[in-house]
């Protein structure tokens, strides 16, 4: 088929904000459908579609077959001059011409301290290798333009493309809690988070999110309120601090350690967000004494 | 009159059927199959219903499926007794004499594999999201499975296991001590299997070699061997063993993609 002259055939996947051709059923960059109608709640969030079975997503010159629909498995097929990394425990499968090494990651006591994996490998090519997740959801595909970061919660990161560099800082969302002589700190996004940025060209991350997924885009100074958990990934310039909320005032039936009150994470645009639809609520026993920036309000 | 072959089982079934009457999988759908040769195992409608000797199996759901035996006069079908989700009370039950009861103990595996005797109806299921695989075995066929990964097997299969072989496998985990066997003679029979997440399966060329997590094995032809791959992993003063399960063809692999890693019991 031909396109008319003077005219060209573009398609800007709102997912990832990527343009192709759209001439496929997927999105080249993502994954994402394209012969979907977006589908956006009345309060604003789209909720992101699975990747279909079997399609493939291009970088570098290398792809990505994404297989599966319960608990995906990502599978690739590596060019000789192509690799990626990816935490050990989530290899599925490799040929045994893909050369598997580790990779060089310092910090390993604060990583130790925060939970977070130890030992990063990286797969080069040439040849196949699959990487699959431990809980059913949603592989979620981002592809970073040059220069571009995003910023990932913990233990959500499957793997990403060589050039995307990798590190962690701390979240700097935090609380604490006494209770009788008891003092305890609280994370409720994790202590540390991810970030990922692409350099020297664009690169592919890919993260796994349990249960469905939905995302956003803030627009500069609009917040939303969200559950700590269930935050997968946000872009860098999304502002984020708790709020607390007390239904029956500060303390209700004269005890603090009773005191009813609910957490939440306040995201506050430009940017995009992204949820899921699992998540554990947080640990709320004790008083709360101190904090990091956080805003408070009393019914 | 053509038949149509089922692309899973390879079992022919009359025209006009939408799913095989040997395996359940869709007749109306062609393999999926990534590029490196993995083909997924076939989704089985909700409801489908296939028969093996006098019996026939309906699977119900799509998240937890339930496979719901209906046992003819004369058939039996044996199961660890934790994935019986019900039965109608006059289905008579026995325990199958498994042998080795130290070192089933030691292996942890089941002391009890349990037997239900047609006529009656039957149901199982397990605990976790995932997918039902029907391989119904031709006569002589033999097939390993993870432990604890089968669900259900007809009467005329032969159950016993086998001990994986190498130290790192006994000392680490990865997919334990012993697999399942089983064997058929001169009957053909069928075994149902739980894996979980999605499961996929490729057929290993004579000689062909895939590395595989042991978390993520499922089963195999038992003309496929499996050796443990040890690789040593240093980051700055860390170092980490991690052990991979080496295939090598010719035969048939399946692994799941949601597993269970090193260290972790099931």
């Amino acid at each position: 088929m031909s396109t008319p002259e003077g005219t060209s055939s573009t398609y800007t996947c709102p997912y990832c904000r990527q343009v192709s051709d759209g001439g496929g059923y997927s999105c080249t960059s993502c994954g994402a459908p394209v012969d979907i109608r977006l589908k956006v709640t009345k309060s604003g969030w789209a909720k992101q579609p699975p990747i279909k079975d079997m399609a493939r997503i291009k970088f570098n010159r290398s792809t990505c077959q994404i297989s599966g629909t319960q608990v995906p498995v990502a599978e690739f097929n590596l060019d000789g001059e192509d690799s990626i990394y990816f935490s050990h425990h989530v290899l599925l499968h490799a040929d045994t011409k893909v050369r598997l090494e580790a990779l060089k990651m310092g910090g390993g006591w604060n990583r130790i301290l925060a939970g977070m994996p130890l030992i990063m490998m990286t797969a080069h090519g040439a040849g196949h290798l699959a990487i699959s997740a431990d809980h059913p959801g949603e592989t979620l595909a981002i592809p970073l333009a040059h220069n571009h970061a995003v910023d990932v919660v913990e233990h959500r990161f499957l793997v990403a493309t060589n050039n995307i560099n990798y590190r962690w800082e701390n979240s700097g969302v935090w609380f604490t809690t006494q209770d009788g002589d008891e003092q305890e700190w609280h994370y409720p996004i994790g202590q540390m988070m991810d970030r990922f940025s692409a350099q020297g060209g664009p690169g592919l991350l890919l993260l796994h999110g349990p249960g469905n997924t939905f995302i956003r885009d803030l627009s500069q100074g609009e917040s939303i309120l969200i559950q700590p958990d269930s935050l997968i990934w946000k872009d860098t310039s999304v502002r984020m601090h708790l709020h607390f909320e007390y239904p029956r005032g500060q303390y209700w039936f004269s005890s603090a350690r009773w005191q009813a009150k609910s957490m939440w994470l306040r995201l506050q645009g430009p940017g995009r967000v992204a949820i899921q639809s699992v998540f554990e609520p947080p640990e709320m026993v004790g008083s709360i004494m101190n904090s990091s920036p956080a805003t408070t309000h009393y019914w | 009159m053509d038949r149509i072959e089922c692309q899973w089982c390879k079992a022919q079934n009359e025209p006009g059927r939408t799913s095989c009457n040997t395996c359940g999988a869709p007749l109306d759908q062609r393999n999926v199959v990534s590029d490196s040769g993995w083909t997924e195992a076939p989704r089985l409608r909700d409801m489908t219903e296939f028969r093996f000797s006098s019996s026939t199996c309906q699977v119900e759901g799509e998240i937890v499926p339930v496979a719901e035996i209906s046992l003819a006069h004369g058939d039996s079908v044996f199961f660890e007794h934790h994935v019986m989700l019900w039965k109608e009370p006059q289905v008579p039950m026995s325990a199958l004499n498994t042998g080795g009861g130290m070192k089933r103990s030691i292996g942890g595996m089941p002391h009890v594999v349990s037997v239900a005797h047609g006529p009656g109806r039957i149901a199982f299921s397990r605990d976790a999201t995932g997918e039902l695989v029907v391989l119904p075995l031709h006569p002589s066929m033999e097939i390993d499975v993870r432990e604890h990964a089968f669900v259900v097997g007809s009467h005329s299969i032969n159950y016993s296991f086998v001990r994986i072989k190498g130290l790192a496998n006994v000392l680490h985990g990865g997919s334990g001590m012993y697999m399942d066997r089983f064997v058929t003679h001169n009957e053909p029979g069928i075994i149902i299997l739980h894996g979980y997440g999605n499961v996929f399966q490729k057929t290993l060329q004579p000689g062909e070699k895939i590395l595989v997590e042991p978390g993520g094995f499922l089963y195999k032809d038992s003309s496929v061997t499996m050796n443990t791959v040890q690789q040593n992993i240093r980051t700055g003063l860390m170092r980490h063993n991690m052990y991979l399960a080496e295939m090598v063809g010719p035969g048939r692999v399946g692994v799941q993609s949601m597993y269970h890693h090193h260290g972790h019991s099931e």
